[in-house]
């Protein structure tokens, strides 16, 4: 069964390769850690090679800006010309947003800023059906029903709970996944950790329900920090569970001394 | 301690003839409430009043005719839609209630809506006004006069966490600042407004809208409180469930007098009926937990009968087969409607020698002494529909029951010899 899954490359060299070659598609990861990680780069990069391979992918920011994240992309070296880069700022241009994609003849990044959004509907009174995990929702249904999409970030599942105050997490949360499965997106859900490290998103439940687990740290080695990735948890995948450093350089990320001390 | 088996009515039980389907309409939409039976021009014919997850309220008669149906046709902007679950925007999520609000000499339609609007229809099911609220409102409305002005008011909760009275044109009388969305339907009690709250409170408020007490339960409520004289005597209570799987009963102070632990949810009305002619008001209700409970007075439980899933939609306590005693009606998530015997059936856990006879389904009514055995829930028929049923409607005159399944289709089931 293993071999007839389709899956997404992480494009982190030497990591795709201890998950049989990389995400099950339609699978749902949660991409955890500390602040200063490195989460939302990872999960950039992994979208941004997507669009080089000419396909499009939806990224849902809800904290970091537009502008913010291009600035973050140029300083990680990755060039935006043989992709595209497209906004969705204002909710009532997203069909435009989308017309632009299909008629780009190259994989795009769809991303979703939604601070700006936010600002540019602030006049509107938001009652208590209308729900900004609705906004979300309804974004990646119109992306997924247009265009060939595959791939979705949520950037970041503890903006959401702030926006959205759940007031049964548990629930809300199992509904939330629910909907993700249907959509058949393989989506990266990015999670806040803890300090203690005692699980690896905001309420545990979010581990229970995701089909992965990757799980990214800094841990001081030599009076220096070291980042480092592993596999806690990723389902349908015969996985190499070692602790991998991760480094970036020149473009890309690589991880390297799986299970074993780093070479500094 | 006297001892009676009671065989001849273990040998000859009470079931008799079947239950058979009439007719089947399907709605062509999901239907998420009870339907509601009424004699909307008063001219002795029923029709069977429905609200539908895309939007309509619809009216059949009878024998499955279609009479009319309301489109509430929500129109919001592009902005706005992106805010709304596409799935539930346009849901009718509750009952309809019927009465005549305008002293026309005919019934009028009165339902809310997901987009938090109150639409009261013209018995030909034309409108004759609506009325905003900013929050969804997804219980029945409660039609009752509550100033004593001669004229009905319309009482309802909303997810914008006020409770409103509406007069029977429409118009705001007052509303009370709940502190928590409300998806309960309000009840009167000795003129004073109960309801629920989704924070667990049970909020009792005078007509004017201020509260005289609350009550606290560790979970939603959803339920409408019940309302009776348990004891046969001048005293009332109120009882009502929980999602916090308790079944609640209080003084008309709000003050405890017993509660039930089930091991589910509790999230629809408890019916309260005499089912055993001891002058007393029985408690029916179902739960999560899979069971549709009867209890006596005193909360103690007279029998329970387990079905295959969750009992969400409330129970209907009638004679459907016309042999002079009650039967429970109760529809289940399991996709079965099962009409028990009111007064359940006595089962004895083990008497030696006779144990194998007695075991065997029967009335055990006249067994004066509970220590052999137990009083178990007693199926007398069961029918699969088509999907989870969200409730029964009940044509009393004619003992035919009228189901709304969660795809949409209506049946109607009824006693045949």
């Amino acid at each position: 069964m293993e071999g007839q899954l389709n899956r997404i490359k992480t494009y982190i060299n030497g990591f795709d390769e201890a998950i049989s070659g990389g995400i099950p598609e339609k699978h749902i990861t949660l991409i955890s850690g500390t602040a200063g990680t490195m989460k939302s780069s990872l999960c950039f990069n992994i979208i941004y090679n997507e669009a080089l391979a000419g396909r499009n992918s939806l990224y849902i920011s809800l904290e970091q800006s537009f502008e913010s994240l291009q600035q973050h992309m140029d300083g990680m070296g990755l060039n935006s010309e043989n992709m595209g880069l497209l906004k969705i700022d204002d909710l009532t241009k997203i069909d435009q947003v989308i017309r632009d994609a299909k008629a780009s003849g190259k994989g795009n990044i769809l991303l979703a800023d939604v601070g700006c959004i936010r600002k540019e509907i602030k006049d509107i009174k938001v009652g208590d059906n209308k729900s900004w995990m609705n906004v979300i929702k309804n974004i990646v249904k119109k992306v997924k029903a247009e265009i060939e999409c595959k791939v979705f970030v949520l950037d970041s599942m503890s903006a959401l709970y702030v926006l959205s105050r759940f007031e049964n997490p548990r629930i809300e949360l199992f509904y939330i996944f629910e909907f993700l499965r249907d959509m058949g997106l393989t989506t990266y859900l990015i999670s806040e950790m803890p300090l203690d490290g005692s699980q690896y998103s905001e309420f545990g439940i979010e581990d229970f329900l995701s089909d992965g687990i990757i799980h990214l740290r800094l841990s001081p080695f030599r009076r220096k920090m070291v980042r480092e990735i592993s596999v806690p948890k990723m389902r349908a995948t015969n996985c190499n569970n070692d602790v991998f450093s991760l480094e970036f350089k020149n473009g890309q990320f690589n991880a390297l001394y799986g299970g074993q001390n780093p070479l500094l | 301690m006297k001892f009676t088996f009671g065989l001849k009515n273990v040998l000859k039980g009470k079931k008799r003839g079947k239950i058979e389907e009439e007719w089947k309409y399907d709605s062509q939409s999901t239907l998420l409430a009870p339907p509601v039976i009424a004699d909307l021009s008063n001219n002795g014919h029923k029709s069977i009043i429905f609200g539908t997850k895309d939007g309509k309220i619809c009216s059949i008669d009878v024998n499955a005719n279609v009479q009319w149906m309301f489109n509430t046709q929500e129109q919001v902007g592009d902005v706005e839609l992106m805010f709304l679950d596409a799935d539930t925007a346009s849901s009718i999520e509750s009952s309809p209630n019927i009465a005549d609000i305008n002293n026309d000499g005919k019934k009028e339609i009165v339902v809310g809506s997901e987009m938090g609007n109150i639409y009261a229809l013209s018995y030909e099911g034309e409108l004759l006004w609506k009325f905003k609220t900013e929050g969804s409102i997804r219980a029945p409305v409660l039609i009752n006069d509550i100033n004593g002005d001669g004229k009905l008011e319309i009482l309802f909760g909303s997810g914008d966490k006020n409770l409103y009275v509406l007069n029977n044109e429409g118009k705001l009388l007052w509303q009370y600042e709940a502190g928590s969305s409300i998806e309960s339907c309000p009840e009167i009690v000795k003129g004073n407004i109960v309801f629920g709250c989704d924070n667990g409170e049970l909020h009792c408020i005078n007509n004017l809208g201020k509260l005289i007490w609350k009550f606290t339960t560790n979970a939603k409520i959803t339920a409408q409180p019940s309302v009776g004289k348990l004891f046969g005597d001048e005293r009332t209570f109120i009882v009502v469930g929980s999602t916090d799987n308790y079944l609640y009963m209080l003084n008309l102070d709000g003050e405890l007098i017993w509660k039930f632990k089930t091991e589910g949810a509790i999230y629809s009305k408890a019916c309260l009926a005499d089912i055993n002619n001891d002058n007393k008001l029985e408690i029916i209700f179902g739960s999560c937990d899979n069971k549709i409970y009867a209890l006596n007075s005193n909360g103690e439980k007279i029998w329970s009968y387990e079905t295959d899933f969750w009992v969400v939609a409330p129970p209907i306590v009638d004679d459907i087969d016309g042999d002079g005693k009650l039967e429970v009606i109760a529809g289940s998530y399991d996709h079965n409607i099962y009409i028990l015997d009111s007064e359940g059936s006595y089962k004895l856990d083990y008497v030696p020698g006779v144990s194998g006879v007695l075991q065997q389904a029967g009335n055990y009514t006249d067994v004066m002494t509970q220590e052999p055995g137990r009083i178990e829930g007693k199926k007398l028929w069961q029918y699969k529909t088509d999907g989870i049923i969200v409730g029964c409607g009940y044509i009393g005159e004619d003992h035919k029951l009228i189901v709304n399944t969660k795809p949409g289709k209506i049946n109607n089931l009824a006693h045949k010899e």
